[in-house]
């Protein structure tokens, strides 16, 4: 018989403050970000929409797209931005005759001077009679097939699809709207793995703190259908398989865009229909998007808290290189034992038991068997002024109680140095990988003069972590981060 | 690269009125008749390349190969790619730029196709063959040019005679051998004194003493007895059609008088062909439509043409709606109008991208256009929309024949809304649409006129209404393949003044549904076309069947010009079972919240605000006893399109469909 401690993992997070992006986050429908020399967009109702220079954590208004109008989309084809909009329609005092509209152009910056719109060209329409309102475009452009397709629709019947010329952004010529679903809101399109995504939203639009929007999916072999969901429904009966309808005190998902960072690496843009941290306004949201059985479903933000960081190689945890230092306990026969006696609950190692015999100066670390032992604890923060990625700030990693900070150090080795000082080699970028688990990127390698995007913690033996390139292949880049009882 | 040209030409379907084909330049139109189709050789302007290659003009005619176009209807025209390209031509000048007027004759099996090219050496130009066995190609350039001939625009003649004779501009006329691609051995020569120079030019010069200023592009065909000789020269200034006659193929002609005047827009050339395609003669012939600023880009139209009794040819008019019925279910380009009251002009929709046509401009009140010759024969019941833009609200009204015809459908444009939702689409193009009225018969003519400020008129359209629903029979109907019941009783909406369905909780829909003053109404079972008052609304039951598996209760008020917001809907059907039916349970979706009473007992409640989805809500088990079970339900909307979707399911999820809905 096994004699594992089995410890409780949490999967609820206790509340944080980063469930939201930062800034002034405020939009409604954004479209799927998108990246332009370094800074990303999106595009909300309305008109404008939001910039982040810090890497994708700070948000702020300053993008600019002309025709106002529900819920557009953009698209990056070679090196154009294709972005899909609908001036009219929607219903209420639009009526329901939409129009697809799309424009080019060769940069997203409004300071460049490169920045021009081409000339809206309409690619579908609604004539206010039928069961279609051309709004809220959702556009699915596949590189590697150089097709591009653009979804759109409300609950005033049919969802549609056609297919888009990426040289021009036209319609092809004679392709005639397909019905791929009914009652959805901005819709999108994916394609993965051999399978076309349409997702959806469902659900109580703009009411606020009381709002029901949530994203759903369905799936198909075929761009034109028939989208079934995880109990094979069709999405025209329908159907479709929750994505996200809630996050961390926020509410009411809506307008799903898919952004793939690495091979393994997504995030789901969306809005929180509201935020209640942030008074209950809309707001953007961006979450990682995970992957099972080939369904997509938001997954969890990193939050600040304290962790046991667990390898997916062998299990193993992080720790920096200390004396392990036995538990003293009492201990009887078992055979001895009286059933009925009482049992104390035992304390963990405390820090101060053992940080006075811990050596000055940076601390090797290192992967060893989890004991609950101050040496494995380690609190994550998030650093709020260093800027970020797509969906988090940098975070440090310290020992809970210490200073002492995980680092980036030579040679693509890690340690803990005595003090956090705020290098960029002390700043970490905590993503959840598509299956579930955790990569771990230091902001900064020792040395270096620029951002990187490449190295990660990576188990090189069962106890030895080093930094190495990234690669989703192998369980030495994936790490779990675990939160355990007190 | 150039062998994948014809790929990159993919037929493409094209509508057309006046001018007929929409995505590129054509002139010079020739058109035959093969195999019951209109077939269409135009020579292909462009726009001379940047830069501009060795001895090519900016303001000159530039033209690189020939697509071949097909018709079966002169409305809807396919274009077949390109079928030769200068670089083709093995005695041409690959750089020349001087693939001018074509055309194209069958013999014996065998499509040759006729066109002037300039020669590698040698100045001017010369007439070329190439053969296809198919109208629209592929077709191989004979490797020389046709001796003897110097000149340009070919036309042959198969003459009723038996023999071939080619003309070419500006109008002589030689016999093609049987080969078809030489010239008679004793073909005539003829010296001509052109200045101080001398030519030798062979055949006949068949407009010898005719009125023929810089004439070219004779045209020649045979008709009743007549050759006729049709030709384009300079009467004035600019071009004219005319023709001569005779009794022979080579002539003497002569002139008998115009089949078009000069281009009221000043468009230089002219060239034409004639053609009989199923019992009606047609004028093809070219104007410079989508390049008003340079008449070196031209553009290809059709009018009818008719002759006098004595076999003159009767004057041809141009105008912008030409030739083709127009089915009522296709886009209706109104700008290309068949009259118009003065004051209505054409607009460019952009000035950048001519290609993509035009709208109509009416002024003021009572401005008006028509257009005729609209097939309604495919058109059942529907409404009709139009693209238009106007500056300010206003309306139109489309008419049956003329301005005093029936009202087909009248028209408000809403371009500025106030209130709420405030909204601005002045000057924006926008879709309106309006429910016919007056359902015109077969082929008819559309008068469209302003009621009040002007606005631009792009096209109409007529549609035909999806079906939702359809009269039921008087047989049982079983549930369909899901199980999904699609017949029932469902009363005109109540309205509840709602304008949300966030309110939709449990006891407020108690509250709704269980009052007495509602069950009332269930009282006794409802039948067609009975009446009834609730809360002094006076309502009407409908029986009905759902074409769809969701009964869409938006189309259902629409049907009947009922409120379809704010409302709450009744539904009842009469289920009929052999026997006691045990461990079912009611399957529901609906749009939006809703409460279902199997035999007087309720059995489901489904709260909230909902969207349609299959099996959304189920029961608990219940049993559908032998002989007649009322399934009742009532749906509660706000705003968005209510429907509801209904069956029974067995234990093992199975749908139940050994049913019979009354």
């Amino acid at each position: 018989m096994a004699k594992k401690f089995v410890s409780t993992i949490l999967t609820v997070f206790s509340a944080g403050v980063l469930c939201a992006q930062t800034g002034q986050p405020y939009i409604h429908d954004p479209s799927t970000l998108a990246e332009c020399d370094g800074k990303y967009y999106t595009f909300g109702t309305g008109s404008g929409g939001l910039i982040s220079e810090d890497g994708g954590w700070t948000w702020k208004g300053g993008a600019e797209r002309p025709g106002g109008g529900a819920a557009p989309d953009v698209v990056k084809i070679k090196d154009r931005y294709l972005v899909a909009y609908s001036a009219t329609g929607g219903g209420l005092g639009g009526g329901h005759y939409g129009r697809i509209l799309t424009m080019w152009n060769k940069t997203l910056d409004p300071k460049s001077p490169d920045f021009k719109y081409s000339k809206p060209i309409e690619v579908a329409m609604s004539d206010g009679m039928e069961d279609c309102d051309a709004i809220d475009a959702g556009l699915l452009y596949i590189p590697e097939q150089n097709r591009l397709w653009v979804s759109y629709g409300t609950y005033f019947g049919n969802i549609r699809m056609v297919e888009l010329d990426p040289e021009t952004g036209k319609r092809l010529e004679g392709y005639e709207p397909i019905d791929i679903a009914i009652d959805c809101e901005a819709t999108d399109l994916l394609y993965r793995d051999g399978w076309f995504y349409l997702l959806g939203t469902h659900g109580t639009c703009c009411d606020g703190v009381n709002s029901t929007y949530n994203i759903v999916v369905g799936r198909s072999k075929d761009v034109k259908g028939p989208y079934l969901d995880n109990v094979n429904r069709d999405m025209k009966q329908g159907g479709g398989k929750m994505v996200v309808a809630t996050g961390d005190r926020a509410v009411g998902a809506g307008h799903f865009g898919r952004f793939v960072v690495d091979e393994g690496i997504e995030v789901m843009s969306c809005h929180w229909e509201a935020d209640f941290n942030q008074g209950g306004r809309s707001v953007l949201a961006i979450l990682p998007l995970t992957w099972k059985n080939g369904w997509p479903k938001a997954g969890e933000k990193i939050k600040p808290g304290v962790y046991e960081i667990q390898s997916e190689r062998r299990g193993y945890a992080l720790e920096i290189a200390t004396d392990f230092v036995r538990i003293p306990q009492d201990r009887q026969a078992w055979w001895k034992i009286d059933p009925k006696q009482k049992v104390d609950t035992l304390k963990f190692q405390q820090l101060s038991d053992v940080e006075k015999n811990w050596k000055k100066g940076d601390i090797e670390v290192r992967l060893s068997d989890f004991m609950f032992r101050p040496n494995q604890n380690w609190k994550i923060e998030a650093v709020t002024d260093k800027g970020g990625y797509l969906g988090n700030p940098y975070f440090k990693i310290t020992i809970e109680g210490t200073d002492r900070a995980l680092t980036a150090a030579e040679n693509f080795e890690v340690k803990a140095t005595e003090k956090y000082s705020g290098l960029d080699t002390q700043l970490w970028r905590i993503e959840q990988t598509i299956d579930g688990n955790y990569r771990i990127m230091p902001k900064r390698l020792a040395g270096e003069n620029s951002d990187n995007t490449k190295f990660v913690l990576y188990s090189i033996g069962d106890s030895t972590p080093i930094l190495k390139e990234w690669d989703y292949n192998t369980d030495n880049s994936k790490w779990n981060i675990v939160k355990h009882d007190k | 690269m150039r062998q994948f040209l014809p790929l990159l030409f993919l037929p493409l379907t094209l509508h057309a009125q006046n001018p007929i084909i929409h995505n590129q330049f054509c002139a010079d139109p020739t058109a035959r008749v093969f195999n019951g189709k209109v077939y269409l050789y135009p020579s292909h302007d462009i726009n001379p390349p940047k830069p501009l290659p060795e001895g090519v003009r900016e303001d000159w005619f530039c033209m690189e190969d020939y697509h071949v176009f097909s018709s079966e209807n002169l409305t809807d025209w396919k274009d077949h790619g390109v079928i030769i390209n200068q670089k083709d031509v093995p005695w041409g000048n690959p750089g020349a730029y001087s693939m001018w007027a074509p055309d194209c004759v069958e013999r014996n099996g065998k499509y040759y196709f006729y066109f002037p090219d300039a020669p590698k050496d040698g100045h001017g130009f010369t007439i070329g063959v190439a053969i296809a066995d198919k109208p629209e190609g592929p077709f191989t350039p004979v490797k020389t040019n046709i001796q003897g001939v110097g000149g340009i625009d070919p036309c042959v003649l198969l003459a009723s005679d038996g023999n071939a004779y080619l003309f070419w501009g500006p109008g002589r006329c030689a016999k093609l051998k049987d080969n078809m691609i030489e010239i008679e051995d004793d073909t005539p020569v003829e010296t001509i004194k052109f200045g101080e120079r001398e030519f030798q030019m062979s055949g006949v010069n068949c407009l010898k003493d005719l009125p023929s200023r810089q004439a070219e592009g004779p045209f020649a065909f045979e008709y009743n007895g007549n050759f006729y000789l049709t030709y384009p020269y300079v009467r004035e200034n600019t071009e004219v059609l005319g023709y001569a006659m005779s009794k022979h193929p080579m002539g003497p002609y002569e002139y008998k008088g115009l089949i078009m005047k000069e281009h009221a827009n000043g468009c230089w050339t002219n060239h034409h062909s004639i053609v009989n395609f199923k019992g009606q003669w047609y004028l093809f012939y070219h104007q410079n439509d989508y390049s008003p600023n340079d008449d070196k880009r031209r553009s290809v139209r059709i009018e009818k043409l008719y002759f006098n009794p004595d076999g003159t040819i009767k004057e041809v008019t141009p105008t912008l709606r030409g030739v083709g019925i127009v089915d009522a279910l296709s886009k209706i380009e109104v700008d290309r109008y068949s009259s118009a009251s003065s004051d209505v002009k054409i607009e460019f929709l952009d000035e950048e991208d001519k290609f993509q046509g035009w709208s109509a401009r009416l002024e003021k009140k009572g401005s008006y256009l028509t257009f005729n010759d609209v097939d309604f024969s495919k058109f059942e019941n529907g409404y009709v929309t139009a693209n238009v833009k106007a500056d300010k609200n206003t309306s139109f009204i489309i008419r049956d024949k003329n301005a005093k015809g029936k009202i087909i459908a009248q028209f408000k444009v809403v371009c500025i809304t106030e209130g709420q939702f405030k909204r601005d689409y002045s000057g924006q193009w926008l879709t309106v649409t309006a429910p016919v009225n007056y359902l015109p018969k077969n082929i008819t003519d559309l008068y469209i006129s302003t009621e009040e400020g002007g606005l631009n008129i792009d096209n109409i359209q007529f549609k035909n209404s999806e079906k939702y629903f359809s009269k039921p029979s008087s047989t049982f109907l079983q549930p369909d393949n899901d199980g999904f019941i699609k017949r029932w009783h469902i009363l005109e909406p109540i309205n509840m003044d709602l304008f949300t369905n966030a309110i939709f909780t449990d006891s407020y829909l108690d509250s709704v549904f269980c009052n007495s003053n509602y069950t009332k109404l269930f009282a006794t079972q409802p039948s067609d076309n009975q009446k009834v008052k609730y809360n002094n609304q006076n309502l009407v039951w409908h029986k009905t069947d759902s074409e769809r598996f969701n009964v869409k209760l938006f189309r259902f008020s629409e049907m009947y010009s009922k409120k379809y917001y704010g409302v709450l809907y009744s539904a009842v059907t009469v289920i009929n079972c052999d026997e006691d039916i045990e461990n079912v349970r009611l399957a529901v979706g609906s749009n939006s919240a809703s409460c279902w009473w199997l035999n007087d007992e309720k059995i489901l409640l489904m709260q909230g605000d909902r969207r349609m989805v299959k099996d959304d809500c189920v029961s608990k088990s219940v049993t559908l006893k032998k002989g007649r079970n009322v399934l009742r339900g009532a749906v509660i909307n706000g705003p968005g399109m209510s429907d509801f979707c209904v069956r029974f399911i067995d234990k093992n999820l199975n749908p139940v469909r050994n049913i019979r809905i009354e």
